[in-house]
């Protein structure tokens, strides 16, 4: 069987038959379920390189775990929500992964090469194949929603579909609605990669046309809808069909996916538009603002890190402050159904386990391998990173603050004190299994598995003290002491280790 | 300065350096050839306390490596095999963000220097992540030679320069082991060792098959080339390439 790796000479290649003038063939044709199964093998490959085989291998194995588990309390999301919200924020959860998905795909040259060296993937190759761009990013697309199909729907489909047999869960209930859902699911993330595909493709030839075409889109939308409400959401044609099934919808959604990815096939251009940056040097006046303080160097850094990479400090607004925002509105609804859970408490509770994930950004900028020529140890980038965690932590710290001042400021203390505690062991939780690297190392089944362990009993027993009054978040500062044991544990573990690539 | 004596290191079943013993004196240019894959790069990881031996001991500028690794790069000044500096730092701000790693005081005069030396001023306020390879390793070559250590371990010195610069990092490199600094580089390209090193050693899959001066009386009215070749080819090879 031929591989689009072992090709043989091509007389097209040859100048005689370019002084020939003969009509170019593309003999991609002939190797198009070759390049589509390399691509396969080389996303396999790229994944278990980092997370290691066996512990991706069990990742598809957690989300069907995870779903299960969280489907389980579709009785109580019910009495919140109707059936329809619940399916809204299912297919729009799907048309995010799937716009993440084509986005880390086009855009992770700078993310390969950090981890493999100079490194490319078959989708980048066309320059030193004799395959056309087109061929390759048709098999990439379709590569995409296979492999990704495998990786997330399914198992989703099916952890969901296991706790709505055993809870009641009225139509989700029904075996024809859940194969519903499994269609109009991989219709929503189709329709994501699509789109991201096309918008990729429309920045690639100019950011500016990009960024023009948005906000006329944007306008149009609010001209034809008016007011924007709550029922503009429902009118996404895989949520619609889902819904309302009719030819019309499947029609629609056939269109959005297909349109899209013709338009950037036929446009294809790989190549992004750079734009270099010059700063002036702010690093020496933040780190006189520091003073002699061991960590300044560290922490300015990591701010600049923050401050200049794609999306800048807005990444605090959409990667937290919104997140945040949404959950205060969920636990508020929550605390009306059941009186006994008090949202504020909660709501400290849950910022304490988002601000962990304030971790993760900070350790996505740099690799071990950049500083392992200076007298560092990997314990001594891991704590320079915590400082910068706690700098960051004053973000909710403040929002907690402010908000139960706001609301509530009898339990301002115990508040804070459960806030404080749950991050400080949550991020002793990840930097203990995943060390620098807590993005890569997580999708390790295993992992992926003890974080789980480590975290969710203790969610489930805070969320059944609170009901006892806030200040039960007492109990939570013998937190503190296990975090600080489980970060020295970390820093020997981790100097322990000899791996380059974290 | 360098003591190496039976350094072995293996992944799993590959032996990636075996058995290595080398002595590098003060004041020399050492120069550690090997084709791509024969070990280099593992024993200046070893050198630098970044990787552990599986056997074998190592002694750099005085100091146990197995015993005491960061006191090792702390007087040693290292650039790595891929340059790899922060991306989202300007060239200014690594120099500046090394000298605090380093505790150093006084830096921004010495910085400047380094800017002037290999020109490339007018980038010093670019983000790292966009300056061109060759940049990036000047840029590493300023950060080793920031806090002027006696010992410099270099991987591949020369990459990605241009001949100008290659002329001028040649000569730096010269003019620092004549005035008393020892130098210790791993190349693949014979002629960067032939023109600028005082001794060499050759590996060739991981085994230390040569060292010696290169005045050393063995390679006199030889061909460094033919006789590199003779050490690190399977028998046949030349002729076939010929």
């Amino acid at each position: 069987m031929p591989s689009i790796y072992s090709m043989p000479n091509r007389p097209y290649m040859t100048l005689t038959h370019a002084a020939n003038n003969e009509k170019y063939r593309d003999y991609s044709r002939d190797f198009m379920f070759d390049i589509f199964k390399s691509m396969i093998k080389e996303e396999w490959r790229m994944h278990s390189n980092i997370f290691g085989s066996g512990g991706f291998a069990l990742f598809p194995v957690f989300i069907f775990l995870f779903t299960f588990f969280v489907s389980l309390v579709l009785p109580v999301f019910r009495e919140i929500f109707t059936d329809a919200q619940i399916a809204l924020g299912m297919h729009y959860f799907f048309l995010l992964v799937g716009g993440m998905v084509g986005a880390f795909g086009l855009m992770c040259r700078e993310f390969m090469n950090r981890r493999f060296g100079q490194a490319s993937l078959i989708a980048y190759s066309s320059r030193t194949l004799p395959v056309s761009q087109r061929i390759i990013f048709a098999n990439f697309l379709v590569k995409d929603v296979a492999y990704y199909f495998a990786l997330y729907v399914l198992p989703f489909i099916a952890g969901f579909a296991l706790a709505a047999k055993l809870v009641p869960s009225g139509n989700f209930q029904l075996p024809g609605t859940l194969l519903i859902l499994l269609l109009t699911l991989s219709l929503s993330f189709m329709i994501g990669l699509s789109l991201v595909f096309f918008l990729s493709t429309v920045y690639a030839h100019s950011g500016k046309l990009l960024f023009s075409g948005l906000l006329a889109i944007s306008i149009f939308l609010l001209f034809v809808f008016g007011n924007l409400d709550s029922n503009v959401f429902y009118s996404l044609p895989s949520l619609s069909f889902f819904l309302n099934p009719s030819e019309n919808q499947f029609l629609l959604s056939f269109v959005l996916i297909t349109v899209p990815s013709a338009l950037s096939l036929i446009f294809l251009k790989v190549d992004y538009p750079q734009t270099k940056k010059s700063f002036s040097n702010s690093f020496s006046g933040l780190c006189g603002y520091l003073g002699s303080y061991r960590y300044a160097a560290f922490v300015v850094k990591d701010f600049l890190d923050l401050k200049r990479s794609e999306g800048g400090l807005g990444k605090v607004i959409f990667s937290f402050l919104l997140p945040a925002a949404l959950i205060w509105m969920l636990l508020s609804a929550l605390g009306k159904v059941i009186p006994a859970l008090n949202a504020l408490t909660l709501f400290s509770l849950v910022l304490g386990v988002l601000s962990s994930s304030m971790y993760n950004w900070l350790t996505e900028y740099d690799i071990f391998a950049s500083y392992a020529f200076f007298p560092l140890r990997v314990s001594d980038m891991i704590k320079s990173k915590l400082n910068s965690y706690l700098f960051l932590n004053l973000v909710p710290f403040l929002l907690l603050t402010l908000l139960v001042l706001n609301k509530e400021p009898s339990i301002l203390f115990p508040s804070l004190l459960l806030f404080l505690s749950i991050s400080l062991y949550m991020v002793s939780i990840l930097v203990y299994l995943t060390g620098l690297s807590p993005s890569i190392n997580l999708y390790n089944g295993k992992t992926f598995a003890l974080y789980a362990l480590s975290v969710m009993p203790l969610l489930m027993i805070n969320i059944i003290l609170s009901m006892f009054g806030p200040y039960y978040v007492l109990v939570d500062l013998m937190l503190v002491p296990l975090a600080f044991y489980l970060l020295g544990q970390s820093f020997k573990k981790w100097d322990c280790i000899e791996n380059q690539l974290f | 300065m360098i003591e190496v004596k039976n350094l072995s290191k293996s992944y799993g079943n590959t032996k990636a350096v075996n058995d290595v013993s080398l002595s590098i004196g003060k004041g020399e240019l050492f120069g550690l050839l090997g084709p791509n894959g024969s070990g280099k790069t593992t024993i200046i990881k070893m050198l630098t306390g970044q990787i552990k031996p599986t056997s074998g001991s190592l002694k750099v500028h005085g100091v146990e490596v197995l015993e005491d690794p960061i006191r090792v790069r702390e007087l040693v000044g290292i650039i790595p095999e891929q340059e790899t500096p922060p991306s989202f730092l300007t060239a200014e701000e690594y120099l500046h963000f090394v000298a605090k790693i380093r505790k150093m005081e006084q830096y921004e005069e010495v910085c400047e220097k380094w800017f002037e030396f290999f020109d490339f001023g007018d980038q010093k306020n670019s983000l790292c992540k966009d300056l061109s390879r060759g940049t990036r390793q000047k840029l590493m070559f300023a950060q080793a030679f920031l806090h002027e250590p006696e010992l410099a371990i270099i991987d591949e010195p020369l990459i990605n320069l241009d001949p100008i610069m290659q002329r001028k990092v040649k000569d730096f490199l010269k003019g620092y082991v004549k005035n008393g600094g020892t130098i210790f580089i791993s190349t693949h390209i014979l002629e960067i060792a032939k023109q600028i090193c005082t001794s060499i050693g050759i590996i060739y899959k991981g085994k230390l098959v040569h060292t010696g001066r290169l005045d050393d009386p063995v390679l006199q009215g030889r061909n460094f080339e033919e006789f590199f070749l003779e050490l690190v080819s399977r028998p046949g090879e030349i002729s076939a390439l010929a």
